[in-house]
């Protein structure tokens, strides 16, 4: 599952896909500030999506916060080299994820024309 | 797949017995073809053929896969009646027997990737079977379909067959797009949705996402390739992908000579065991062996440290450090036996390429034989494998382009029959020197100039400068059998850029031209991270990583500043101003910022990345802009006294053309600690 | 030996190369920085799939750095084995100057080139010299550091 999330000036919102082929095809026709992407998926590979992703050029300074349930550093170190910003594992309190979500988007970069 | 271990161990078994008889059936084939151009009977040929494809059928019929005993019986039975005939084989029987081990070949092929292995080809056998009663053939398994290269690589080797058995069986077979935007959004039609829709009505074979232009019909530049197989009307298939039928393109199948699209050379296979006391070695087998010896040495490492901590004490460790030294040595003379098992033999590499040229002299009218004289020469599979497609490519040229029609041959008093010759030899100082030779009307230096739009070349090196050029290769090479992916600025980037090479080209008008290709023996290919710091590009071997994490330059503890340097200030250059740590599992690890470091531009955010490396035990934190990806490079050590510097080892092409330095982190991380205890300048 | 030389300027200066050491000239945009290098080294570039050091010889001569521009040439030198790269502000002629024309050079400028220029000529009034293509190459310290 992943969810996407766009944060207008009144609040957060949060858009899921129910794959990765959808959240491509999400982020390709919206404007969204941050992706948080699990790993286990089905149709098409996490790694996969992340390099898709950073291979778009409006898309190549999109957070990307990493989920999983792995906790071993190969799937960190995977996730981070394929470019991935944060990685987190399961499980994690609901608050823990905002925390890094907000510290993502709060993080400064210049803001993308939509 | 394996049930168990015993059914893994004989699977592997077959695996490598089908391989050999395999090899054995191709080369047989295309004697016998050879030989009946020649009106020359093949008794002795056929019946060695026959008794392989019994063998592989009763092999096949033991471990239990069926789709292989159909197609080996399909053609053993044809072999028994020819071989009751005393070697005659009837019209078209060659060909269909070379399609028949193709499809035993595939299958072979997806049993060792552990993937599906897909039903006999219907069509195939048939025609096999008709062929008893000498009927006229049927066609037959192909290898490849008309999807573009580009989707077609995204297949996997499972996809690939489940989309060519459909279309052998019968089945449509169709490529459609489907461009996300919002208005389709809002209508409900997302690619879930339109997955689920053709879902009903075809089975779908694969979703390609595929960046396009940003238009105003693709305003997410964004768009999905689905490639579906379906029994069902094309109004209904339309209707459900929500296109019109026109839209609706067809994937067919293609005749493509050999399996070029799997990429290469077979495994590391050796001689038939029965003959040459040779074993039969997987690569990843060698991989594995190497990987344990790294441990091996990094053990090797450690007893250093231990050695070395005694000796501090007082110890006298004089004779365990010799003991140490010959492990050391001994370590390293068995990572040379081990890199010395990956050679494979270069007549082997190039056992396909006669079956090549043979498809291409089909499907272009024209008269081609090809001679492969590479003697004993071995090549480091690593090699082999980048090299191959550059060596497809300029025997398909000659093919193609060089060779004239068997009628223009005639008329200008050479042989109808194009000869190709591709011979092979070790030169000193590690190279291997390949040469594509082709006796056909030479290179058109006059049309290669004016597509250039260059002025006419007045050397050949000044021509294959023109023909290397990137994009002139599309425009003039773009025939059915040639411009697959391919080009001469590819062989070019390959041997000489990848591979640190040298790529030449002699011609002569109406005489015939030589490509040589001069490349190493043996490569250093490592995976590597490559990232970005201080604005430039640099990769730095997986192998030598610990871990890659995040790290807020903000946030990290400033610890104490033990060095002094003699001017009793930190030097900030060197970024190591008292030395900020992070705390990782319980350690305190240094950052260390590469950009300061190099003396690089610093990016204006305090996020970054951090490569963590670990050195005698101690870990080190380098602080990176961003990483990039990661991916297989050749490292080409850097030679000259000049640029040989601590904490790089070498550089390699990451397909710019510009050298990028691959960063020995360790060694740089040693040679900062050293610097910040002794104070010592650069 | 052949009398070819090649021609390159630093600025208004004019240098000579036999054209014996030389392999190849080529282009310039810019170069692999090596971080820890000296600082003559301008870096690796990649010719003709060869990876390269390239020196620049107005830091080699003492001259100020300048951005380089499109006439920048990089002129290849072998020399005992070694290929190197020679990054001079422009290489546009090959003179041909028999040696019965070179002469040795004065002392001012043997003391300022410390010994890489090995003879000077003269050509339409101007002052040619000779550069000893090992030495320049062989140096690790820059001249005047």
């Amino acid at each position: 599952m992943i969810i996407a999330c766009l944060r207008p000036q009144t609040g957060w919102v949060f858009t899921q896909a129910a794959s990765g082929l959808e959240a491509l095809e999400r982020l390709s026709l919206k404007r969204f500030d941050v992706v948080v992407l699990d790993l286990n998926m089905p149709d098409i590979g996490g790694y996969e999506v992340i390099e898709f992703i950073r291979g778009q050029d409006k898309l190549r300074e999109l957070p990307i916060l990493v989920v999983t349930t792995r906790g071993d550093e190969s799937s960190r170190t995977r996730a981070l080299a394929a470019g991935a910003t944060r990685f987190m594992t399961k499980p994690f309190a609901p608050e823990a994820l905002l925390g890094e979500v907000r510290a993502l988007v709060a993080d400064g970069r210049p803001e993308a024309p939509p | 797949m394996s049930n168990g271990f015993d059914s893994a161990h004989f699977l592997a078994g077959f695996i490598a017995e089908a391989e050999d008889h395999l090899a054995a059936t191709n080369a047989n084939l295309l004697s016998i073809e050879a030989a009946a151009a020649k009106g020359q009977p093949t008794p002795r040929q056929v019946r060695e053929l026959f008794r392989s494809l019994h063998t592989i059928k009763g092999l096949a019929a033991m471990v239990g896969i069926e789709p292989i005993v159909e197609v080996a019986h399909a053609m053993e039975a044809v072999l028994r009646e020819a071989d009751r005939a005393a070697g005659q084989l009837p019209r078209g029987a060659v060909e269909l027997l070379l399609k028949g081990t193709r499809a035993i070949e595939q299958r072979v092929q997806a049993l060792s990737k552990r993937k599906a292995v897909s039903p006999a080809p219907a069509a195939l056998v048939s025609a096999l079977a008709a062929l008893r009663q000498s009927n006229a053939q049927a066609s037959g398994a192909a290898a490849s379909t008309s999807l573009p290269p580009e989707l077609w690589s995204r297949l996997g080797a499972a996809e690939r067959e489940q989309l060519v058995q459909g279309i052998s069986a019968g089945r449509r077979a169709w490529l459609l797009r489907f461009v996300p935007t919002p208005a389709r959004a809002a209508a409900g039609f997302n690619i879930t949705a339109i997955r689920e829709r053709l879902g009903t009505v075809a089975e779908v074979v694969k979703v390609v996402p595929q960046s396009v232009a940003a238009t105003d019909d693709a305003p997410g530049g964004l768009a999905f390739a689905l490639v579906i197989l379906t029994d069902a009307a094309d109004a209904l298939v339309a209707e459900a992908g929500a296109v019109a039928p026109e839209e609706l393109t067809a994937i067919s199948l293609e005749e493509t000579p050999a399996a070029l699209e799997e990429g290469g050379p077979d495994d590391d296979a050796v001689d038939d065991p029965r003959h040459r006391g040779t074993v039969r070695v997987e690569v990843a087998r060698l991989d594995d062996a190497l990987e344990k010896l790294t441990a091996l040495v990094v053990t090797q490492f450690r007893l250093g440290r231990a050695t070395a901590a005694l000796r501090a004490q007082g110890t006298d460790v004089r004779a365990l450090a010799q003991v140490l030294a010959e492990n050391g040595r001994q370590l390293r003379d068995l990572r040379a036996s081990i890199m010395r098992a990956r050679m494979v033999s270069v007549s082997e590499l190039l056992e396909r390429v006669p079956l090549v040229v043979r498809g291409l002299s089909q499907a272009t009218g024209k008269s081609a034989h090809l001679e492969v004289a590479a003697g004993k020469a071995e090549l480091d599979k690593a090699v082999a494998e980048r090299i191959f497609p550059a060596i497809i490519h300029l025997v398909r040229n000659a093919v193609d382009h060089a060779l004239e029609p068997p009628a223009e041959r005639a008329a200008a008093g050479k042989p109808e029959v194009g000869a190709i010759t591709v011979t092979c030899f070790e030169r000193g100082g590690n190279q291997l020197e390949l040469t594509i030779r082709d006796d056909g009307r030479g290179v058109d230096a006059v049309g290669v100039a004016r597509r250039a739009g260059a002025p006419l070349p007045t050397s050949d090196e000044a021509l294959l400068d023109l023909l290397t050029r990137p994009g002139l290769s599309t425009k003039t090479e773009v025939t059915t059998t040639s411009g697959r992916g391919v080009g001469m600025d590819v062989v070019k980037r390959i041997a000489v850029d990848e591979l640190g090479g040298e790529l030449a080209m002699r011609t002569t008008p109406g005489r015939g031209t030589a490509f040589t290709l001069r490349i190493p023996l043996s490569i250093t290919i490592v995976d590597a991270f490559s990232f970005l710091c201080g604005g430039e590009t640099f990769v730095v071997p997986v192998a030598t990583v610990e871990e890659i994490q995040e790290v807020d330059l903000d946030r990290t503890v400033r610890g104490p500043d033990r060095r002094r340097t003699p001017r009793g200030e930190s030097d900030r250059r060197r970024g190591t101003r008292g030395t900020d740590m992070i705390q990782r599992r319980g350690e305190a690890v240094p950052v260390l910022r590469l950009d300061e470091i190099f003396g690089l531009a610093s990016p204006d955010t305090s996020h970054r990345k951090a490569i963590v490396v670990r050195r005698n035990g101690e870990p080190y934190a380098f602080a990176v802009d961003r990483m990039l990806g990661q991916q297989e490079v050749v490292v080409r050590p850097l030679e000259d006294r000049l640029v040989r510097v601590p904490g790089i080892s070498g550089t390699t092409d990451l397909g710019d053309g510009r050298p990028t330095l691959v960063l020995d982190l360790i060694a740089l991380g040693s040679k900062l600690m050293a610097e910040s205890v002794t104070g010592a300048g650069a | 030996m052949s009398d070819l030389h090649v021609l390159c300027k630093i600025g208004e200066t004019d240098y000579l190369f036999s054209a014996a050491d030389v392999l190849q000239m080529e282009s310039y945009s810019g170069a692999t920085r090596v971080p820890g290098a000296a600082t003559q080294v301008a870096g690796l570039v990649q010719i003709r799939g060869r990876v390269v050091p390239v020196l620049d010889l107005r830091v080699i001569f003492g001259f100020p750095k300048i951005e380089p521009t499109l006439n920048s040439r990089v002129v290849v030198l072998q020399q005992e084995g070694r290929t190197v790269g020679l990054l001079v502000d422009s290489a546009r002629e090959v003179l041909k100057i028999p040696a019965a024309d070179f002469q040795p050079p004065p002392p001012v400028v043997v003391q300022q080139t410390e010994g890489m220029v090995k003879a000077v000529a003269q050509r339409n009034n101007r002052l040619l010299m000779l550069i000893d293509a090992s030495k320049v190459i062989g140096e690790e310290q820059p001249h005047g550091e």
